[in-house]
């Protein structure tokens, strides 16, 4: 036989590092997909050894083969289906006695295996020392020692690996039994099986599945094929009662217990035992009943910190990249409907959003941290109780965090989370966690509408409001909707580690990209649907004519020829700019807006001359406005924004923001652009000063509140609809969750319009 | 080690034994037995929450709920519903 392609498949507990060996096997040939139904994902890879083609399935980290969780349940199809031959069973050789616990039952499948036992080097500072020939005799298999996460760690693996697969045939039988009481047990149900003949589990031993009948595996218990023997079955068990008084459901359990400490006994010595390992002493402190909530919340402080201070820098260049990208394009690209489109639209659209990029990627790195250290399920633990008062539980906890980054990866997070009914519910509230796409919105409009000292806090509020909200929310489903007995829960906390960087980049990588494909398809569309909505259709007649209007404000309201001479004369301007004054015969705004910052001090003549210049800008700008706003209106944005503006006008918001409103359902970062058109400030973005000046001068406080509060309520992007379809396997919860959310955005931002207006609450026009 | 049998601390009145739920931090014991009421009995025994086993009781929670225990020579942090169901005999400070 000359066997070269080969399937094999990982297999391991959770948190024993098989997720490290996976990648050193396979380096960058993975795909992940997801299990059929179910939210489990599903990784494979492929790589070659000695000529032969290897296909490895990573599957599921699983503490036993007992189906009492979708990953067991995937790991028992798939470990039962023909084709595989063999198993790379992981073990964390730190706690060999609970790793091996999955291998007896992994041994009893009769597929080849080759045992790893990883984290070598853990296990040796432990002082743990195996007599690996002698286990092996006891698992009838050849076993090698890794160490995971360093580069020369998983070369015995490959060694080992070649030559397990060259002797496929001649594997050992593993040494393990479940005393002779079960053991009789057994043998009853397996002849039974026997008889069966099933084509179908021809490869599988039928010891295998009389063992999981008589532990009442519900995966095995439900198959058709064993539905004769389930009396036979009944009645063993029935008999180990009454005989050996062994409970049911965990007797097989506690065999393998009792078979393991047996072999462990016999096969590793401890030579220094360690009562207390540093992993356990920083956990006395930061999962301490008193410090344990305190020290949470300063991790959480330095981590926003973190992502805020350190993604300014290159959030600046990305800026002012694209800033001379849509400058350089527009320049090489003639003038008109393609210069627009690509420069206003594509550019300017696409660039809002790619600027959040450090944020997300420093916030998912500061998360990876986190998660890789083991930090994030001590959060959990600590967070449990707060978490469930509100209906939730500690592993809500950290998808509501990478919330504040982007709601895709998010909701995907949420797959840790066993109960589905907890999981559901974090789902639906995961969008009130303000991501990172509502920023813009917020940087333009804080700065524009409040002042500088309560500007900070401001953005705490509105961050407030929409965890405050959630919470109440998820409460109320869970004692509404979702009522009802929760899983078991139960949750490992592993050992610290150091995290290595390259699987934090991993981590961090695999998060962002969903953040990136948003910015690359579903903004990109709807920046040149809005751009195509706001341009078209073009009006060609006006109710005046304002361009004969405009020229003749700039006519008789252009700078006496003795104006401008005391300009020149009192050096107020010179050179190019005085040239240039001279022949419009009016003062550009820039400059007149450049004066006022710095507060310049003019003489009674030059500030006539001044006042002069404002009032004929004044008057050219109100007409260049009017002019544009029976554009706007004609255009279809225009349009539909008018149609819809009964519906907004309760929150305090007039047909432009309407339109901006519902542009941002698409994705939040449109809100700004689309602004920043319909009040032609060109490419604006949330550090436009002529944008705040404007909306300053258009609209109140409150107003630019509730653009906010309305925008952080209703779904942030159309690809939090699509992704929560996927992960909840549910056309109607994702329509309901977008439909949800704008009627409570609805609600809470009119009573919020409505009662400011009422108390007269940042009611005034401060621009 | 199932022929462990205990007579001494199945009515839960002795000192020495009581539940999960019940035992402050730092205690040492040995599971006694898992009430058949309890839920989750099999994927507590995949972890090796079976009587026999030592656990140690490592810190509760701060806001009340979870409790960690070390079994196995890992931590699982577990629910006091469920912890209520599993009897133990203290083995003493940890």
């Amino acid at each position: 036989m000359n066997k070269t392609t080969f399937r094999i498949a990982l297999a391991g507990n959770p948190n024993c590092g098989k997720t490290c060996i996976f990648n050193a096997l396979t380096g960058a040939r993975q795909h992940v997909g997801n299990y059929p139904g179910v939210t489990v994902e599903s990784k494979g890879g492929s790589f070659t050894l000695n000529g032969m083609n290897i296909e490895l399935i990573d599957l599921p980290g699983v503490y036993s083969l007992s189906s009492s969780s979708p990953e067991e349940e995937v790991v028992f199809q798939e470990l039962t289906k023909p084709g595989i031959d063999l198993i790379i069973n992981v073990i964390d050789s730190t706690i060999p006695q609970r790793s091996l616990y999955l291998t007896t039952q992994l041994a009893e499948l009769h597929i080849p295996m080759l045992l790893t036992f990883n984290m070598a080097d853990d296990a040796k500072k432990k002082g743990l020392k195996y007599n690996i020939p002698k286990l092996e005799k006891y698992f009838g298999s050849p076993i090698v020692q890794t160490v995971g996460n360093s580069s020369n760690g998983v070369q015995p693996l490959l060694q080992e690996l070649a030559r397990t697969l060259s002797k496929l045939e001649d594997h050992g039988v593993p040494m393990l039994t479940y005393g002779s009481d079960v053991d009789d047990a057994i043998k009853a149900v397996a002849d039974k099986i026997d008889e069966l003949k099933i084509e179908k589990y021809q490869h599988i031993p039928a010891r295998f599945f009389a063992i999981k009948l008589l532990e009442h595996d519900t995966c095995v218990w439900r198959l058709d094929e064993f539905q004769s023997v389930h009396n036979e079955v009944e009645a063993q068990i029935r008999h180990l009662l009454d005989q050996h008084a062994i409970e049911a459901d965990t007797f097989m359990a506690d065999r393998r217990y009792a078979m393991l400490s047996g072999a462990c006994r016999d096969t590793i010595t401890i030579t220094q035992e360690r009562r207390r390992e540093i992993s356990d002493k920083i956990d006395a402190v930061l999962t301490n009943k008193f410090l344990g909530f305190p020290i949470f919340l300063a991790i959480m402080y330095a981590t926003f910190w973190f992502t805020f201070t350190v993604a300014e820098p290159p959030m600046e260049w990305i800026e002012n990249f694209f800033g001379w990208l849509g400058e350089f394009v527009g320049g090489i690209l003639p003038e008109g409907f393609f210069n627009s489109l690509i420069v206003d639209g594509i550019i300017g659209g696409v660039g809002g959003v790619i600027v959040f990029l450090p944020n997300i990627l420093l916030l998912f790195f500061a998360i990876a941290i986190l998660e890789d250290s083991g930090y994030m399920s001590r959060a959990s633990f600590v967070m449990d109780g707060i978490m469930r008062k509100f209906g939730l539980q500690g592993r809500s906890f950290v998808p509501l965090v990478l919330g504040f980054g982007c709601t895709v990866p998010a909701v995907m997070a949420t797959r840790t989370i066993e109960s589905e009914r907890d999981r559901t519910v974090t789902i639906m509230v995961l969008p009130l966690m303000s991501c990172g796409a509502r920023l813009p919105i917020y940087a333009l409009l804080i700065p524009a509408f409040f002042p500088e000292k309560y500007q900070a806090f401001t953005m705490w509020i509105v961050y407030i409001i929409g965890i405050v909200i959630a919470l109440i929310a998820a409460r109320i489903m869970k004692s509404t909707l979702f009522k009802g007995e929760g899983e078991v829960y139960l949750m490992e906390l592993p050992p610290y580690r150091m995290p290595t960087v390259k699987s934090m980049m991993l981590h961090m990588w695999d998060r962002s990209k969903m953040y990136l494909q948003k910015a690359g398809t579903i903004i990109l569309a709807t920046s040149i649907i809005l751009y195509l909505c706001n341009t078209y259709p073009e009006k060609t007649e006006f109710s005046q004519d304002y361009d004969a209007q405009i020229e003749a404000v700039q006519e008789s309201k252009s700078l006496t020829d003795l104006q401008l001479k005391v300009l020149e004369e009192t050096g107020l301007l010179e050179g190019e700019e005085l040239e240039a004054v001279k022949e419009e015969k009016a003062i550009p705004q820039e400059i007149l807006d450049g004066w006022a910052e710095e507060e310049k001090e003019f003489s009674e003549i030059q500030q006539a001359v001044v006042d002069a210049a404002q009032e004929q800008n004044d008057e050219i700008v109100a007409l260049e406005n009017a002019q544009m706003n029976e554009a706007l209106e004609y255009t279809v944005s225009g349009r539909v924004g008018k149609v819809l503006e009964p519906i907004f006008a309760p929150m305090g918001f007039d047909w432009k923001i309407s339109t901006a409103t519902i542009g941002a359902l698409a994705a939040k970062e449109v809100f700004v652009a689309q602004m920043g058109i319909l009040y032609s400030e060109g490419e604006a973005d949330e550090e436009s000063e002529g944008l705040r000046a404007t909306l300053s001068k258009q609209y109140t406080p409150l107003q630019a509140f509730c653009m906010m509060l309305f925008a952080l309520l209703s779904i942030p992007c159309l690809a939090t609809l699509a992704i929560i379809k996927r992960e909840l396997n549910s056309w109607k919860m994702a329509v309901m969750e977008g439909a949800g959310l704008f009627v409570l955005a609805w609600v809470i931002t009119t009573i919020v319009y409505q009662v400011g207006s009422l108390l007269k609450i940042g009611t005034t026009i401060i621009g | 080690m199932s022929e462990k049998k205990c007579s001494c601390c199945c009515g839960s009145q002795e000192v020495d034994s009581c539940t999960l739920a019940e035992l402050p931090v730092d205690t040492k014991a040995t599971i006694v037995k898992i009430l058949p009421k309890a839920r989750g009995r099999k994927k507590f025994a995949d972890v090796g929450i079976v009587p026999g086993s030592e656990l140690v009781i490592e810190a509760h929670a701060p806001f009340g709920g979870l409790i960690r225990v070390k079994v196995m020579e890992t931590s699982m942090a577990l629910h006091k519903n469920e912890a209520a169901d599993i009897v133990l005999r203290k083995e003493g400070e940890a």
